[in-house]
């Protein structure tokens, strides 16, 4: 019920309202207090203790307070808007739109909640809304630039340039003077104005803009990109070279700048005398440039190439420049180029001969090449393309020897320890590299990365915590997840996952999940900030990033990994009870448990003692996830990560694989068929297409209920074609396939699917298979690990398999007798 | 490599690298808020020597400077100032950190105004205090008793950024000689017009939420 209160109580409300603004909770709520005993059911200012509450975290109160305050004044605008200030907090949009829309029905003038909605509603990207709301707001302050601005950007985001373009204009024209050149604001709105008419591209109409509106920016270096660019769309090459040349003065390691300036001069890698040529005249003029060194031994070829490498090898190993290999490699996609490469430093290493100058320091810089070398070349036969690990370790060795306490030396040499698979003799010999500067954090890093690629979360914690203030809450596990340290976490859960504790790995990637809502949340505050501070680009790129926020590759790394636990998890209920038996031993798992539980009572310690300290934080109730593995339904949890990485990474091959698995388990084949659809498009030759095929075909033809007409009609034109042959028996087409292939993948695929048509027989058959395929020089370690893997799941008997893998990789962690 | 100005979409990459090299850690709002508030000044060095291996491959951050301007300067000078610069480990020796700090500099004097450029290190961490002076110039300005939250002090240090002032000119009279009257030209103007104008105070965007919530965090650690 409304009530309306006198003068000594609105007063206090209005103190109330004031201490809000301030973020004074506890003087709000003591006034509110007061002025409860008065008027114990006045709506707003129920409402407005809620909005405080809130504030401080007490959110379960808040709200039910809010419905209280709503319940007694149903007219009350400020209850309404409270109620979807509460809801928006609580991200359930819908409802807190819903509250908005009530709120500005009652009062319609209301600038405050106008605002709240339009925020809510770009939030969301309920463009239309949000065009509606800004025109609004510009009737009702048509003199403030902003809200033109504003209206220009939501017509920009829905795809209305023309409309974005009037209205920037619309402004302009009823500007009786023009602005000062030290308006920002003006400046910005020119440069937006600007970028919509390039979307339009009518690149002819954005230089004669840009060129009017030059004299009136700061942003000179920005307003040459553009010119160049445009001009270049107008094929005015001579106009647009002279743009890159004052460009690449001011920055010699911009590779567009180069790009710009090679298409300016209508050059291409047809005429490589005329490109390099170019580029050494810039040489020249920069002798500490990089790019105009580098970039021609991309398109060299031959006798060209390999003085140009030989050259520019000679000037990155005379400065010691470490970075020199991981810089070239990617030439080694030409094996010519690689070979050449290798010939050129194995000739420097041969032509080193021992001191026998006296002039010092020519022999110092003589050992110092002479290490630059070994340290390349240790790191050519590491990588994939050239590896050759006895040699890589033959190079390490004789630079450690000489310099045991090489930061660099010691990091290399764990790299190839892990390439051995050897995870755990990597980890030690990673962080021994971290033991030699203690006080630099890259080490560190990789140090405690290593770490948990051995499975080893106690170390790793450990590891990282040495950068961690001691007091920050939850200890330095806390401490990755509030300062988002995605690396860590995702790594930390794939590590779970192989060790099959799902309840920990899914707690992770949920984490992961999280930081990425959170991401999306942080762009609120800036759709107001952002034209405030008159930034309308950078404004309408922030909105662009944030809508494709999700296909960043560890988001998509971790849905994967969370997706593939929930398979497990629905595959293999038990793994929700059992202690996981890693390695199979008691004994070791024993040991773990009493060591986790160390951790636990470490963790608790130091939370209780930050908890002191910490204010209102919430304590996370279920820090190993065991109500996640509660489930009922694995494979329905699975879609919250399986459907943003379907939609944001659709081109992502892993993504699409581990989306027919889900579907096919949860019987939605025409889903799955799109995901197998989609893998054949990316990878028509992955062995991964026969097992889904049959695996596919084979629950069509034990379906309990028959697929309806539309469905039958989309299997008939779409999956048909991909069968062998109509009405073939599948277990023939197996074995077909299985005689025809032999590498690794194709062989586990062809397992695979025996286990599905046939899962009782061929118990000790499927290994044998699988041996042979081992003992190819094709078969990855890491192949060969994921077999293993599977092997375990289906309980095959993988004792030959484990003992021909280990003597294929005698050093790696995965196969090590037990 | 690559050395170009930070966009948008590189943040949580820096974030990622920043969480990798160096102590001092923020929150991405607060990177967010460098990037929107000032888009121009912030650089990022690129590894572009891996071979693609999908549609999605993140830029390889090994190198990043991220800067700001002081939004309300104690001295009525404009003037930007670092937050955070970092190179990774392994791409040392590149003249990176030079080359991002140039250029960011370079930023601050054209689109702002800067007159000088300010930052912190920590008294201990040698390795950055001789990038800073004798790499790229700077002098110590003061001492920061306590600056950092594990009770270590800061050296305030500040560089002079006139000879970019200087530069641009140069820079602005070259391209008047090879291309005269032409936009090159005019844009000679607007840039002369900066230098008129250089005493002005750029007053923007103050209390305002974003700032407030990052400010706290810049000091973290």
């Amino acid at each position: 019920m409304s009530q309306t209160l006198g003068q000594k109580e609105q007063s206090l409300f209005q103190q109330i309202a004031k201490h809000y603004e301030n973020k004074q909770h506890k003087r709000g709520l003591k006034v509110a207090d007061q002025l409860l005993k008065k008027v114990p059911d006045h709506g707003n200012t129920l409402a407005m203790k809620a909005l405080i509450l809130n504030a401080m975290g007490q959110k379960e109160e808040a709200f039910a307070l809010g419905k209280t305050a709503l319940r007694n004044d149903m007219k009350s605008h400020i209850c309404w808007h409270v109620y979807g200030l509460l809801y928006k907090d609580e991200r359930n949009f819908e409802e807190s739109l819903k509250a908005y829309r009530f709120a500005l029905k009652i009062k319609p003038d209301s600038s405050d909640i106008q605002r709240d909605l339009a925020h809510l509603q770009i939030q969301i990207r309920d463009f239309s809304g949000y065009i509606q709301s800004r025109r609004a707001m510009l009737k009702a302050q048509p003199t403030l630039r902003t809200n033109w601005t504003a209206l220009a950007v939501a017509q920009h985001l829905a795809g209305d340039l023309e409309d974005a373009e009037k209205t920037l204009s619309m402004y302009e024209d009823i500007l009786k003077v023009p602005p000062p050149k030290t308006d920002i604001e003006h400046q910005q709105a020119l440069l937006y104005k600007n970028m919509i008419i390039a979307e339009t591209e009518n690149y002819e109409r954005a230089l004669e803009h840009l060129d009017i509106i030059s004299k009136l920016v700061y942003d000179k270096q920005l307003v040459m990109e553009l010119r160049a660019d445009y001009l270049l769309k107008l094929n005015r090459f001579s106009e647009a070279e002279k743009i890159y040349r004052i460009l690449i003065n001011r920055n010699q390691e911009n590779r567009s700048y180069f790009a710009g300036l090679v298409a300016a001069l209508q050059l291409s890698e047809s005429q490589p005398d005329k490109l390099t040529e170019m580029y050494a005249e810039i040489a020249s003029k920069f002798p500490r440039a990089d790019a105009p060194r580098r970039i021609p031994l991309d398109f060299l070829k031959g006798e060209e190439f390999r003085k140009a490498a030989d050259d520019y090898l000679r000037r990155m190993l005379t400065k010691g420049v470490p970075s020199t290999f991981s810089n070239i490699k990617t030439l080694y996609q030409d094996n010519e180029k690689q070979a050449a490469v290798e010939k050129l430093v194995l000739g420097y290493a041969e032509g080193h001969t021992p001191n026998n100058t006296t002039d010092e320091k020519a022999a110092k810089e003589k050992e110092s090449f002479h290490g630059s070398v070994l340290y390349f070349l240790a790191q050519h036969y590491n990588y994939y393309t050239s590896r050759d690990i006895p040699t890589a370790l033959r190079y390490i060795d004789q630079l450690i020897e000489k310099e045991p306490k090489s930061v660099d030396y010691s990091m290399i040499k764990a790299r190839i320890l892990k390439n051995l698979g050897d995870t755990k003799g990597a980890a030690q010999m990673m962080d021994q590299a971290r033991s030699f500067d203690e006080r630099d954090r890259y080490i560190n890093t990789k140090s405690a990365k290593y770490q948990l690629r051995n499975n080893d979360h106690t170390k790793a914690l450990d590891t990282i915590g040495k950068f961690i203030k001691a007091d920050a809450t939850g200890g330095p596990l806390g401490e990755t997840i509030e300062m988002q340290y995605v690396w860590f976490l995702t790594e930390d859960g794939e590590a779970y996952l192989r060790e099959k504790k799902l309840g920990l790995a899914l707690k992770r990637f949920n984490t992961i999940y999280n930081i990425f809502d959170l991401w999306q949340e942080d762009q609120f505050d800036f759709h107001s900030y952002a034209l405030r501070k008159r930034q309308i680009r950078a404004y309408i790129y922030m909105i662009k990033w944030e809508d494709q926020l999700r296909s960043h590759p560890l988001f998509t790394r971790a849905s994967i990994a969370a997706c593939k636990a929930y398979i497990l998890l629905h595959d293999q209920p038990q793994l929700a009870k059992d202690e996981p038996l890693v390695n199979g031993t008691s004994a070791d798992s024993k040991a773990k448990k009493k060591a986790a539980q160390k951790a636990k009572k470490e963790q608790e310690k130091t939370e209780s003692e930050a908890d002191k300290k910490a204010k209102a934080t919430k304590k996370d109730l279920d820090p190993e996830g065991k109500q996640l593995l509660e489930t009922q339904e694995p494979l329905k949890d699975a879609m919250k990560f399986l459907t943003p990485i379907l939609e944001s990474s659709p081109k992502s091959l892993p993504v699409q694989e581990v989306g027919f698995e889900i579907f096919l388990r949860r019987k939605k084949y025409l889903l799955a068929l799109r995901c197998l659809l989609a893998t054949k498009s990316l990878a028509p030759a992955s062995p991964h297409l026969h097992s889904q095929i049959l695996r596919l075909q084979h629950a069509l033809e034990t379906l309990e209920t028959p697929l309806d007409a539309k469905a039958l009609k989309t299997f008939d034109t779409e999956f048909k074609p991909l069968l062998p042959a109509p009405a073939a028996d599948l277990n023939t087409v197996n074995e077909d396939f299985l005689h025809k292939h032999n590498d690794i993948q194709s062989v586990l695929a062809a397992v695979h699917v025996r286990q599905v048509l046939d899962p009782d027989t061929n118990r000790t058959q499927a290994p044998q298979d699988l041996v042979k395929a081992i003992k190819q020089d094709s078969t990855s370690l890491q192949a060969a690990q994921i077999t293993l893997d599977l092997l375990n799941r289906w309980h095959l008997d993988t004792s030959s398999y484990v003992t021909a893998a280990h003597e294929r990789w005698p050093q790696a962690t995965a196969f090590a007798a037990s | 490599m690559d050395i170009r100005v930070l966009e948008i979409a590189d943040l949580p990459y820096v974030q990622q690298t920043n969480l990798t090299n160096l102590p001092e850690n923020y929150f991405l709002k607060y990177y967010l808020y460098h990037a929107i508030s000032w888009p121009l000044l912030s650089y990022v060095a690129v590894d572009i020597s891996r071979p693609p291996k999908s549609p999605y491959d993140p830029p390889r951050i090994v190198g990043y400077v991220l800067a700001k301007m002081e939004e309300e300067p104690t001295d009525g000078i404009p003037h930007g100032h670092i937050t955070s610069l970092s190179v990774m480990r392994t791409h040392r020796r590149l003249g990176l950190a030079e080359t991002l700090m140039r250029s960011s500099q370079r930023a601050m004097v054209e689109s702002h105004g800067g007159q000088y450029v300010s930052l912190h290190v920590r008294k201990s961490n040698t390795a950055a205090l001789h990038l800073y002076k004798d790499r790229l110039g700077f002098k110590i300005d003061k001492i920061e008793s306590k600056y950092y939250a594990d009770g270590e002090d800061a050296y305030g240090m500040k560089m002079d950024l006139e000879f970019i002032r200087d530069e641009l000119d140069e820079e602005d009279a070259a391209a008047e000689g090879i291309d005269e009257g032409d936009a090159v030209g005019d844009e000679g103007k607007a840039g002369k017009e900066v230098k008129k104008e250089k005493k002005r105070k750029v007053k923007v965007g103050r209390g305002l939420g974003v700032g407030d919530l990052v400010e706290r965090s810049e000091v973290r650690s």
